[in-house]
């Protein structure tokens, strides 16, 4: 036992405390958050876009059919192109969109976590573009129609009627969809960025011994993840209580 | 009483409220005929009820009098206004015709009260002192004032459907349109909200009732609609509907739910 021990203390100091080794971690985890919560806001703001272009689409295109405009075709157009973007991001590898952007998009660029952040934001735009969607669908359509009859409009339907439910209905989705993200950002290092799993394996590298800093990693990770699910199932259980 | 509104009606016969023109409504292409040509007037103040059985277009004609569907072809002049044309303000023509549907569609994040006010805020610009005044005294009327805090999920089917007629009235509508209001309820409820329902015909709204319950439409009805395939097939006052049916369509039909 207490040759474990020395060992255990000899290993930590060896890839944390010599040549103040531990700093990577610190490095890695600012860069690890800086870049979920940064992608997260792009991500949001994104997603709302694209919730809002696709089910307004799909609400309204009998409405607008019948009357073709100018307006209508270029909504049609858009349309079109979110569904492309959907397509396209849910369909590849994050992996693959983050070497994309950084090997090819913006490949001059020397602003390795801004690229990340653009990377992640517009991956996770996607699935946050299709939680809301769902959410709207899953809204009763005699909601919208309650709405409209009393002489709402689309929009006015939405933000009075519509969307407090919506969000109330996802919020709990989305708030795991964040925690998902946040351990999909470990494969930044593919492009060089020192995040949290890049600084383990870097120590790891340099030290020949893997056992602590990579378990270290993973116990970091693993109790943000612990930490933010709880905060999301208290949440969950307080909208539920407001439910009645 | 019943002599009185139907000489009333018979004078105002030229005013219109409501007049349909070869209203049709096709599906894929017009392989489904949900709506195949209507032509109808309703009079101010009038009480129209509309029969026919499952799939016949009862709910498609009574939406299309709002543009919840949109019509195929065809018109609808509301005050004299066609609000199939281009151009029509949608919304401003719906807050003038309440609608009451069969599943209540009660806003379930809001109180009772705020149910009924939020319309009357926004789009009639009303303060909310004016508008929760005039809540309160259309809740008392339904005997629901005590529920004014509550939210729907804590009401019964029938208090649920009698909050959502008082609530489409604090637009103060021309016209009140009902798709089958009662038949979502347990039997034990359908009276008290049929009884708002007189009421509300009794002080003189225009009223285009879908439902099966025969009783209202031979006791309220100045007009009975029965409609079947898409078309009106016979229309009447509610004696020459169900006490001398003339197509045999109609005759099957009440054979079945009498
Ligand atoms: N969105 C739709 N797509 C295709 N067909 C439809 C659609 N909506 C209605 N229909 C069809 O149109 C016809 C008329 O439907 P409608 O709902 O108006 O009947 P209804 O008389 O109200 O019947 P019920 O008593 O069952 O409510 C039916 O055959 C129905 O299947
Ligand atoms: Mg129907």
């Amino acid at each position: 036992m207490q040759e474990w021990f020395a060992d255990f203390k000899a290993d930590f100091q060896l890839n944390f405390i010599d040549d103040g080794r531990w700093r990577w971690i610190v490095q890695g985890l600012g860069n690890t958050l800086k870049i979920t919560l940064f992608s997260l806001l792009i991500g949001i703001a994104l997603g709302i876009m694209v919730a809002a272009v696709r089910s307004t689409y799909d609400k309204n295109k009998e409405a607008m059919s019948k009357h073709k405009g100018a307006g209508y075709h270029l909504f049609t157009v858009v349309n079109a192109i979110c569904k492309l973007y959907l397509t396209v991001i849910r369909g590849t590898p994050v992996v693959v969109q983050l070497l994309i952007m950084y090997f090819i998009i913006f490949a001059t660029s020397r602003n390795d976590v801004m690229i990340a952040v653009i990377a992640f934001g517009i991956n996770s735009g996607a699935y946050v573009a299709e939680i809301l969607r769902g959410g709207i669908m899953s809204i009763d359509n005699g909601q919208f129609e309650a709405g409209r009859s009393l002489g709402f409009n689309y929009v006015q339907t939405m933000i009075y009627i519509i969307i407090p439910q919506v969000f109330k209905s996802v919020l709990p989705t989305l708030c795991n969809e964040f925690i998902v993200l946040l351990k999909e950002t470990s494969i930044a290092g593919y492009v060089g960025i020192v995040d949290l799993t890049k600084a383990g394996d870097l120590i790891r590298g340099r030290t020949f011994s893997a056992f602590m800093p990579l378990i270290a990693v993973a116990l970091i990770y693993l109790v943000l993840v612990v930490v933010l699910s709880a905060l999301v199932g208290k949440l969950e259980r307080r909208l539920r209580k407001s439910e009645r | 009483m019943r002599d009185n509104k139907e000489a009333a009606i018979a004078t105002r016969m030229d005013d219109h409220i409501i007049s349909v023109r070869g209203l049709k409504k096709h599906y894929k292409g017009g392989a489904i005929k949900a709506l195949d040509g209507i032509d109808t007037d309703i009079a101010r103040g009038e009480v129209v009820v509309v029969i026919g059985p499952s799939g016949s277009g009862k709910s498609t004609f009574l939406r299309s009098l709002n543009m919840l569907e949109i019509p195929s072809c065809g018109e609808i002049f509301v005050n004299g206004v066609d609000i199939v044309g281009k151009g029509v303000n949608i919304n401003q023509h719906r807050q003038k015709m309440g609608m009451v549907f069969q599943h209540f569609n009660l806003f379930p994040h809001m109180t009772i009260l705020k149910n009924m006010t939020l319309a009357p805020m926004k789009l009639l610009k009303k303060s909310r002192e004016e508008a929760e005044a005039k809540a309160m005294e259309l809740l008392e009327v339904v005997g629901l004032a005590d529920r004014a805090t509550s939210y729907p999920s804590q009401l019964s089917g029938g208090q649920k459907q009698r909050i959502a007629i008082v609530r489409a009235l604090c637009m103060e509508p021309d016209v009140m349109l009902f798709d089958e209001p009662t038949s979502a309820l347990d039997p034990e409820m359908v009276g008290e909200v049929l009884d708002v329902m007189k009421k509300l015909a009794r002080d003189g709204m225009t009223m285009i009732v879908v439902t099966h319950e025969m009783g209202f439409a031979r006791e309220m009805a100045d007009r009975v609609i029965f409609m079947d395939a898409g078309v009106i097939v016979e229309e009447g006052t509610p004696a020459e509907i169900f006490d001398a049916p003339k197509s045999e369509r109609l005759q099957s039909f009440l054979a079945k739910v009498l």
